[in-house]
């Protein structure tokens, strides 16, 4: 679904990707490992489009979609999470998944105003999966929160639901669970793999803690200055030379 | 001027400001925009509607909604920078393009008399009307378009189109993510903000049938400004409260200035001091105004 | 006009916002935040040195400096107030910015009613023109000119010579860097503070010499000393007084120019001469500055 050719991004003289190939596939969890400053969240910048790429190809379920801004990107059926989850502050749980949701009419200020019934059906039939998502991920309680109150977890969680409301084709996952307790963490792995499960998408994550990769990925790249230097099953790369060398060679 | 009489001109100004303040609420409350040039949709409004029906004869109604389409377009115009300025940067060139419509006013005499300013701008329905009756008349006239706005601008916010704004004002690159086209909704914003704004001008150019450049001036964007710092930013109520007790303080230290031993220039200068104090104040102690910004509720 | 006369009042009028530009390129990098109360700073100190000249009869030099001086301490003054304060809220850049422009009204409003809005004067002798190359210029243009220079000569060793200036472009660079390098970001920038105000005090006073003084100058000569600070780039102090070199050489050249021959396209319209009308004087520096602003933010020279 996803594949990226020769992908190259540089930063003055810094090669932050230096020729990176891969591909994610429909319906399967891929893992993105690799050391700190490894290109990991480069790849996601460039891949959604907040970043420009300055070579190599990405074709995502057949069309190019390098140079293309991210928003059009993510109404490609490509979308993301960040590293540092995004909350605005002033809106509610609730408000942040009905601004993901994926058709809303009403959105411009013709529909908003001379469209009322439609807005209302529209707005009633996302606020009912907005619910059902939040309730999966345990977060009914806080729904009339503000977003910004919310824990560091419990932020990870509404991205994740939040991400979800678009019903993407494909999600790339930036570092789902850093910065999160051991009891949100395992609450997490479960909504994603069950969230994949469900709705049968493509998961592409980064993550730092093998236990979460070995978990729930069934593929797993790894990235090391900028380049890929293996790929395979969590069992494969656990045992890899070379990526055991970057770890430790970094460490 | 006796007492009903100025109480009525001085709601009339309010009601005037408060459209001008929700206008500024809308851009800078609700998506984020900081636009240090309020004032040139406050003018375009003005002398669109005035230079149209005095010079060209247009009907009063045409020539309303022509200044705030005029108003709007230069919304329209002045949000195209967004997408490549970072927000200080096209506060900044607000600034200038406000100031370059008030320069536009002054020098392009063929157009707009210049320092002259329209002169005669008729009333109107001024025959159907007893004169006596005139000020409350227009007041009413007034009151029934804030409502309107109030309506129209209200059913935008609570709307998915201003969920989306609300979401750009605090996390635009999220709202990328998320598939949304910032850029044409900060556009759309600001067109909505120009045609209210255009709409304040109108209002205004009929009322005091008198309009010059002097009228203007940056300190009427700073005045406004003012109104939704102390009224609160991101709801309409504070905007139109944040306007009540701004002009009410403007108008009061005019009265004021009969009683008090300082000249006029001394007493315009107290009160534009105590406003920049109010504004410093607000910011440091009671950043969401008077009135907080409501949360949504959905049970 | 001649040129050598467009020359001489260009780097006059350079001279002038040079001196107010790099006190404001400084903040705006430095405190991330466009402070419009900048150019009020600068009357304050020229009417300061109004009061030390005219009222307490000091030389107008000894009373441009201690001017100068006490308007640095009222600058480091209102950060504590105001900016600090703000700072510490973990107030966004823009919430500053629109601080600054109440500071700025407060301030202006606060000269208004200490010293009224008449314009005034310094006790400068009448001045009589010199005649070089054609054009003519004046004794106090001489001095601003050379006061200019010695300025700018005194910021750039201040900057290059002194720990004080290592640590101003350590923190420009890098602002995570000069901290984990223990620069006592604290004192630094009220230092920062200090000589942003002075200088533009010296600023303020030649353009209030040449022309008049009043409360109002401050807002009318905002928009310029902007636009040379982004034509030079935020940050670059340099790139500020080139900024304002091209800023003047502008104001003083597009008015001349006549619009008629260009759209006569060579004899293909019958069209007389063209000229923007003077009226819109004050408006070249607000289009220079869009043009700037929509082609190339980060200025026309890159951050040093």
């Amino acid at each position: 679904m996803l594949t990226i050719e020769n992908l190259e991004k540089r930063f003055g003289s810094l090669r932050a990707l230096d020729g990176v190939s891969l591909e994610v596939e429909d319906d399967c969890i891929v893992g993105l490992i690799g050391p700190n400053g490894s290109g990991k969240t480069t790849l996601f910048n460039v891949v959604s489009g907040f970043y420009e790429k300055d070579g190599g190809k990405i074709f995502f379920k057949g069309a190019q979609i390098d140079g293309l801004p991210p928003n059009k990107i993510a109404k490609k059926g490509l979308c993301r999470t960040f590293q540092v989850s995004k909350a605005p502050e002033k809106m509610t749980v609730l408000e942040n998944m009905l601004l993901a949701a994926e058709h809303q009419i009403g959105e411009d200020p013709f529909s908003a105003l001379f469209m009322r019934s439609r807005v209302q059906k529209s707005e009633t039939a996302n606020l009912d999966r907005a619910l059902e998502l939040l309730d999966m991920l345990q977060l009914s309680p806080l729904k009339n929160d503000y977003a910004g109150d919310l824990s560091g977890g419990q932020k990870k969680l509404l991205s994740l639901g939040r991400v979800f409301m678009l019903k993407p084709d494909m999600i790339l996952l930036d570092e789902p669970t850093a910065g999160v307790n051991p009891t949100l963490r395992v609450q997490l792995m479960e909504a994603i793999k069950r969230l994949q499960e469900m709705e049968k998408k493509a998961f592409f994550i980064i993550e730092h803690s093998m236990k979460v990769i070995s978990n729930i990925c069934d593929r797993v790249y790894v990235l090391n200055f900028g380049q890929k230097i293996a790929e395979g099953t969590p069992e494969e790369i656990q045992q890899n030379e070379q990526v055991l060398e970057a770890y430790l060679g970094s460490a | 001027m006796s007492i009903i009489n100025f109480i009525i001109y001085l709601l009339t100004m309010i009601g005037i400001y408060s459209l001008l303040a929700m206008s500024l609420n809308f851009q800078v409350g609700f998506t984020g925009l900081i636009n240090f040039g309020q004032v040139a949709f406050f003018c375009i409004g003005a002398y669109t509607s005035s230079l149209l029906v005095v010079n060209a004869g247009v009907p009063v109604v045409v020539a309303f909604l022509a200044a705030m389409a005029l108003s709007g377009i230069f919304g329209y115009i002045m949000s195209i920078p967004t997408k490549s300025l970072k927000s200080d940067y096209w506060a900044i060139a607000t600034l200038a393009s406000g100031e370059i419509v008030r320069l536009v006013a002054l020098n392009e005499a063929w157009l707009t008399a210049g320092p002259f300013g329209v002169m005669g701008i008729p009333q109107i329905l001024k025959d159907l009307i007893s004169k006596d009756a005139y000020p409350v008349f227009y007041l009413l006239f007034v009151v029934v378009c804030i409502i309107m706005v109030y309506f129209f601008l209200g059913m935008l916010a609570n709307s998915p189109f201003g969920r989306n704004l609300k979401a750009i004002r605090d996390e635009e690159e999220l709202c990328l993510s998320l598939g949304k086209d910032t850029q044409k909704l900060k556009l759309q914003a600001m067109i909505v903000a120009g045609m209210v704004g255009g709409l304040a001008g109108a209002l205004f150019a009929f009322y005091i049938t008198f309009i010059s450049p002097e009228n203007f001036k940056p300190i009427e964007t700073f005045l406004m400004w003012a109104m939704i710092i102390v009224g609160g930013r991101g709801n309409f109520k504070g905007a139109i409260i944040g306007a009540v007790v701004i002009q009410l303080f403007n108008v009061s230290t005019r009265f004021l200035g009969n009683y008090v031993p300082l000249g006029s220039d001394s007493m315009a200068a107290l009160r534009m001091m105590i406003i920049g104090v109010l504004i410093i104040l607000f910011l440091l102690y009671r950043p969401e105004g008077l009135i907080k910004e409501k949360k949504k509720i959905y049970d | 006009m001649e040129i050598a006369q467009i020359l001489i009042n260009t780097l006059v009028r350079a001279a002038e916002l040079s001196l107010l530009a790099i006190g404001l390129t400084m903040v705006f990098d430095i405190l991330k935040f466009a402070n419009f109360a900048h150019t009020d700073y600068a009357v304050l100190g020229a009417l300061f040195a109004y009061v030390f000249n005219r009222i307490l009869g000091l030389n107008l030099f000894l009373a441009i400096i201690l001017a100068a001086f006490v308007t640095g301490w009222v600058g480091i003054l209102i950060d504590q107030a105001i900016f600090k304060r703000l700072r510490k809220m973990g107030a966004k850049p823009v919430t500053l910015m629109i601080a600054s422009m109440g500071t700025a009204i407060a301030l202006r409003n606060l000269m208004r009613l200490i010293w009224s809005s008449h314009a005034k004067t310094y006790a400068i002798p009448l001045q009589r023109p010199f005649e070089i190359l054609g054009a003519r210029i004046t004794p106090l243009q001489i001095g601003i000119l050379v006061t200019g220079l010695l300025s700018m000569i005194t910021f750039h060793l201040l900057l290059h010579r002194t720990t004080f200036g290592k640590a101003l472009r350590a923190i420009s660079d890098n602002s995570d860097l000069a901290n984990a390098c223990a620069i006592d970001s604290e004192k630094m920038i009220k230092r920062m503070w200090f000589l942003a105000s002075a200088y533009s005090v010296i600023g303020g006073s030649m353009i209030a010499m040449e022309h008049l003084l009043y409360p109002r100058l401050g807002f009318d000569v905002i928009i310029p000393v902007f636009c040379a600070t982004i034509l030079g780039g935020i940050g670059n102090p340099y790139g500020a007084m080139l900024g304002a070199l091209t800023l003047a050489f502008a104001e003083n050249t597009v008015l001349a120019l006549d619009l008629g021959p260009l759209i006569n396209l060579g004899g293909l319209f019958e069209v007389g001469s063209i000229q923007i009308s003077t009226g819109y004087k004050p408006a070249i520096s607000f289009m220079i500055l869009i043009i700037v602003l929509l082609f190339k933010p980060t200025g026309i020279l890159r951050k040093k």
